[in-house]
């Protein structure tokens, strides 16, 4: 029995197909979605812009709920009581690998970005399911 | 009668200098256009007009390092060997605005230049060396002002920049007199006019600077060459550029993958004003500067600046942050106070923190995959030069 699954989404499809999956196949877990904001990006916009705000955290959270929006239509869609949200900051890989221990599965998709994400952040799911130390779904 | 060759060598520079236009004005004027201080169409002309201002006063001398300094005999840019060095530098620039990862458009140049160079044993090392110190302090120095800028400055500039625009245009065209003069219109305060001003200036000292820097990379080598002399060139490099801002660069101005637009204006504003003065005075010494790199590294001295901003003394005793611990306090654990059983408390929600966003290893990465492209046009050159025997070398 699993209890307790992360989902890593960075709003893109491939993400939300992951979070359909892990409501699919563990109906009884508690969900949590994730959320990686101030990534790595080619001119380091995206992570100064949230360290320049006054409160980072809100700063971070506002980035983040768009995501968390549509992953909680997702997650009403297959009557899932609530999904749980979590936001964090910085690396994507780092940020996963570090939360993943309080979790028992994580549901990650097979890839995300576009070529300069890829570029400079490198295949997420790849690094997760290598560093992870619970075991993890990759969703192609 | 010009050849045909000379014409595809024209035809070449010309489409460098259309992608340099569509380039540069999404970060020199984006800002600007997204706040609704300007058109695209009046973004595409300021730009035009500052870049050719930079390239006619201060560029020539760059052009000139390009094209003559940089090897000893500027005999090796046959129109062949011209037309192929433009060919990298278009390339580079391509792949900059098509995949969005920027690509510094002068490290390209230089690192073909080059390459030719180097094949042809022609390679001025005592100006490359000059050229590569450059690019290695040069981005420090643009970290460390903005830095201290982050650090100590930037929440006073913050507050004193804010703009909450109004909606509608700040300013009216009054066309009741001989001239048209721009009015402020009733929606605007005078604040907000003065922060748009302010955002339009900083876009013209972007295009200067980037007049200055670009303009040897559209045209340095058909100069070098001796097609071309060092005026009609310049202009035909801005027709260009300036062709680009009109069309190409209305595109990427509408593209969000623009960096700078993903920052708050304030930065942006700090951003631009440091880096474009540290590619200006490169550029009036003669050194083919780097915008993009330059412009990361102040972008990252920035946040990081003000990710470690310490508490000022005002904050401190206002109480807005927590309070100094003083000796002794944290094993003062008052009786009857019960502590928190070990392993049973709530699981913590950790508190996102801003040094998360600067991990060395990941900036690192960063900055050394922005040389990869200009590092990948020299080796091409290089190799293309010594082994393909069609440049007459």
């Amino acid at each position: 029995m699993v209890d307790a699954v992360l989902v890593p989404m960075d709003g893109s499809e491939m993400s939300e197909r992951a979070l359909e999956y892990a409501l699919e196949v563990f109906p009884d877990a508690d969900i949590t979605a994730l959320h990686v904001v101030g990534e790595p990006s080619p001119m380091w916009a995206r992570a100064t812009g949230i360290a320049l705000a006054d409160d980072i955290e809100a700063s971070a959270r506002e980035h983040a709920e768009e995501v968390f929006e549509r992953a909680r239509e997702i997650a009403a869609d297959a009557d899932d009581v609530e999904l749980d949200t979590r936001v964090a900051l910085g690396h994507p890989v780092r940020a996963i690998v570090d939360r993943a221990a309080d979790y028992e599965t994580v549901v990650i998709g097979s890839h995300g970005g576009n070529v300069a994400d890829r570029i400079f952040v490198g295949n997420v799911a790849e690094k997760v399911f290598r560093r992870s130390p619970v075991p993890v779904v990759v969703v192609r | 009668m010009i050849s045909t060759l000379l014409l595809v060598g024209i035809l070449v520079a010309i489409f460098v200098g259309y992608n340099i236009g569509g380039a540069t004005t999404g970060p020199a004027f984006g800002p600007a256009v997204g706040a609704d201080a300007i058109s695209k169409t009046a973004a595409g002309a300021l730009m035009s007009i500052f870049f050719f201002v930079g390239a006619w006063t201060i560029g020539r001398r760059v052009v000139d390092t390009l094209g003559r300094d940089l090897v000893y005999d500027p005999a090796v840019f046959t129109l062949e060997a011209s037309v192929a060095v433009l060919f990298f530098i278009g390339v580079a620039l391509f792949i900059g605005n098509f995949f969005g990862v920027p690509a510094s458009t002068s490290m390209t140049a230089v690192g073909s230049i080059a390459g030719l160079a180097l094949a042809a044993g022609e390679l001025n090392w005592a100006v490359m060396g000059e050229i590569a110190i450059w690019w290695l302090v040069s981005p420090f120095i643009g970290f460390w002002v903005s830095l201290v800028i982050g650090r100590y400055f930037y929440a006073s500039l913050n507050r004193r920049l804010a703009m909450d625009r109004s909606e509608g245009p700040p300013f009216e065209v009054d066309r009741s007199g001989i001239v048209p003069m721009p009015t402020l219109s009733d929606t605007a305060n005078v604040r907000e006019a003065a922060g748009v001003v302010l955002v339009i200036v900083i876009g013209c000292l972007m295009a200067f600077s980037s007049g200055t820097s670009n303009i040897a990379n559209a045209v340095a080598p058909l100069v070098g060459s001796g097609e071309l002399e060092m005026n009609p060139a310049i202009i035909l490099g801005c027709l260009a550029v300036g062709i680009g801002t009109f069309t190409i660069a209305r595109r990427t101005l509408e593209t969000m993958g623009n960096e700078l637009t993903e920052l708050p204006l304030t930065a942006a504003i700090v951003t631009a004003t440091v880096s474009a003065s540290l590619v200006i005075f490169l550029s009036a010494i003669g050194i083919p500067a780097s915008f993009v790199i330059i412009a990361t590294m102040c972008i990252i001295g920035l946040g990081w600046g003000r990710a470690t901003r310490p508490i000022t003394v005002g904050e401190a005793v206002r109480g807005e942050e927590s309070p100094p611990v003083s000796v002794g306090a944290l094993s003062d654990d008052r009786e009857g106070e019960e502590l928190p059983p070990i392993g049973d408390e709530e699981e913590p929600e950790r508190i996102p923190k801003a040094s998360d966003l600067f991990d060395p290893a990941t900036t690192a990465r960063v900055v050394l995959m922005q040389n990869v492209v200009p590092a990948v046009a020299t080796i091409g050159a290089y190799a293309t030069f010594r082994f393909v025997p069609i440049f007459g070398l």
